[in-house]
């Protein structure tokens, strides 16, 4: 265990390199940078769900889309709407929209849970593409403006210099990341876990299993339509694939699964891998989608508990010398 | 007959003819998943991959029959490639790890068809026998549905006989109830295995082949085959092939008739059947588990 003072340390110093990245490395690696961290946070979504609760949310990205159609049709129709008000449509519209399907899925699990899923998703994608006069078809909703961060009297920054977009974005979601860590750690997250490994004896316990699912998928959806609120704000632009998606509901459950099941921060690990993985074959190859199959293929092969679990190995076996050594392909 | 009645049997005969090969790919769909438990996502990209087997044997011997037969053999020799090297050592590892395989097999898959046959769609000739229209009761009708419909159901018979009246049949059905048990009866369950995504694989394949005159074949046939048979294996119940098969034909009728009708909304329609099925039923319609 480490003591309250180095944490302390590693905490100030990882909040220096925050604040210095983009001074150092550059408009383009900063870019990127938000890139990763909208995904990261989507991705702890999802594994909240999965990691935590053992639902199986394959078409994720319907949240993280309707994050992201609600902030950029907020913005577009309303004049002289504050930034945070943009957000907080975003993060309303991705709540209210967990909150219809939660009566549908909370009754099911497993395998009929990600294809319900992975279906509905889809449904949103089609609605997306077809509703034209709304949201835009395949060319999606751009162009509209982006509004300064402001409090009124003290304060405004303009959003449109990326330098300060960062700042506001990596706030965002790294306030989204502690909440969702610490909704981990209090006894309604210990219940979510009781629920993923023995949801009988939680109902004989006297809580209530469904509802409590149900609170936990409203929790994911809401932050996924965080991460979608701020990769629209971003990129300044909201379409049926980049909102969506098939890949970007994929995209979840990779960045998952490559940094490693039943790991609170396995999923950013795995999110910081696949962009650079990402970065690296864009550079050097346009058969992107054969470097990416063939980088699943060979995980899910040899290294089925991610990079977490890789983390694991290594300590286990090169750096403890009283604990039993294990295999790699150990699912633990 | 009046052209509005003829026009609405058209229509009829199209939705039929599309819910059959819909059915083709469904039926390896929910049969492998009701035997191994793996939902193949890799499986809309077989279909595709016997597509592009069929435009090469085309091609090369210039003889449609021929392709039908070699293209979906070639397809599920693949399948079984994937089956015996990949799905089954990972087996262990749970739904998500097969998953994510197969979602890494269709993305290879995907980017090897565009190595080989780039991405503009192909053309695939119809043989001249099938080509045209043939008078029915006072009614043309284009003889290429009428095949596509009258090989399903051939496919479907034999499927059916093998089935039900084999011991080969005997043992998948039972190794769809219970796989532990019939493994325990002295019975090489891995092989039953091999053997059935063998033929999901080809069933998808023979799909390929018949859609590939009409559609012509492009690498957007995944994702456009993919999702809806998807759609049908979850509202039919997963591992039901009757489910299968009445789902299948009604989202034929209901994509048919809803492009007449609602034509840009006709794709949400199978949703909207889907999500009022599993509001009522969540195991889908004839699913016995969920």
């Amino acid at each position: 265990m480490m003591n309250k003072k180095a944490q302390w340390i590693l905490w100030v110093g990882l909040v220096v390199i925050l604040i210095l990245y983009p001074k150092v490395f550059g408009i383009y690696y900063t870019n990127l940078f938000v890139t990763f961290a909208v995904f990261a946070i989507y991705s702890v979504s999802f594994n909240l769900l999965l990691g935590y609760t053992a639902l199986f949310s394959f078409g994720h990205a319907m949240f993280f889309g309707v994050g992201g159609y609600g902030t950029a049709l907020a913005l577009k129709h309303i004049a002289g709407l504050p930034l945070l008000g943009a957000l907080g449509i975003g993060l309303l519209s991705a709540i209210i929209f967990a909150l219809i399907l939660s009566p549908i899925v909370v009754r099911v699990t497993g395998s009929a849970f990600a294809m319900l899923h992975l279906a509905f998703g889809q449904l949103m994608y089609i609605l997306a593409l077809k509703l034209r006069n709304i949201t835009g078809g395949e060319d999606g909703i751009g162009g509209f403006p982006i509004p300064p961060f402001s409090i009124p009297g003290v304060v405004s920054i303009n959003m449109k210099v990326p330098e300060n977009f960062y700042y506001f974005a990596i706030a965002v979601l790294g306030v989204s990341l502690w909440i969702m860590w610490f909704f981990t750690k209090t006894p309604f997250g210990q219940i979510q876990v009781g629920v993923r490994d023995n949801a009988m004896r939680i109902d004989y316990l006297g809580f209530k299993v469904p509802q409590t699912k149900a609170v936990v998928y409203v929790f994911a959806g809401a932050f996924a339509g965080v991460a979608g609120s701020i990769f629209t704000l971003f990129s300044n632009l909201i379409a049926a694939d980049s909102g969506f998606g098939i890949m970007v509901s994929f995209g979840a459950v990779i960045n998952t699964l490559v940094g490693g099941l039943g790991s609170f921060f396995g999923p950013i690990w795995g999110a910081a891998i696949m962009q650079i993985l990402e970065e690296l074959t864009t550079r050097y190859t346009d058969r992107v989608e054969l470097v990416a199959g063939l980088i699943l293929i060979l995980i899910i092969m040899f290294a089925p508990m991610g990079f977490v679990g890789f983390l694991r190995w290594v300590r286990e076996n090169w750096f403890a010398k009283t604990v039993g050594k294990t295999n790699l392909g150990k699912v633990s | 007959m009046d052209p509005t009645t003829a026009m609405y049997v058209a229509q009829g005969i199209h939705g039929i003819a599309y819910g059959m090969v819909l059915f083709l790919v469904a039926s390896g769909l929910t049969l492998i998943f009701g035997m191994m438990d793996i939902l193949n996502l890799a499986h809309a990209a077989f279909f595709m991959l016997a597509a592009y087997f069929c435009y090469q044997f085309l091609s090369l011997t210039g003889n449609f029959w021929a392709a039908l037969l070699l293209a979906p053999v070639a397809t599920a020799f693949f399948g079984i490639l994937m089956e015996r090297f990949l799905l089954r050592k990972i087996h262990a590892f749970g739904l998500m790890s097969q998953l994510i395989l197969t979602v890494g097999v269709s993305l290879v898959i995907l980017a090897g068809v565009k190595i080989f046959w780039g991405t503009e769609s192909l053309p695939v000739k119809m043989p001249p026998v099938l080509s045209g229209l043939v008078m029915l009761g006072g009614m043309d009708y284009p003889v290429y549905r009428l095949f596509v419909i009258g090989l399903s159901l051939v496919v479907l018979a034999i499927m059916a006989l093998l089935l039900y009246k084999t011991r080969l049949g005997k043992i998948v059905r039972a190794a769809v109830s219970d796989a532990d048990m019939v493994n325990a009866l002295g019975i090489n369950i891995p092989r039953v295995f091999t053997f059935v995504f063998g033929v999901g694989i080809w069933l998808a394949g023979v799909a390929g082949v018949a859609i590939a005159p009409i559609l012509t074949v492009y690498p957007g046939l995944e994702a456009q085959m993919g999702m809806d048979a998807f759609v049908v294996v979850i509202t039919g119940g997963f591992g039901s092939l009757a489910g299968a098969f009445i789902v299948s034909i009604i989202f034929g009728l209901l994509s048919s008739y809803g492009v007449q009708f609602v034509s840009s909304l006709a794709p949400v329609l199978m949703f909207a059947f889907m999500a009022i099925v599993l509001a009522i039923r969540p195991m889908g319609l004839f699913g016995e588990r969920e």
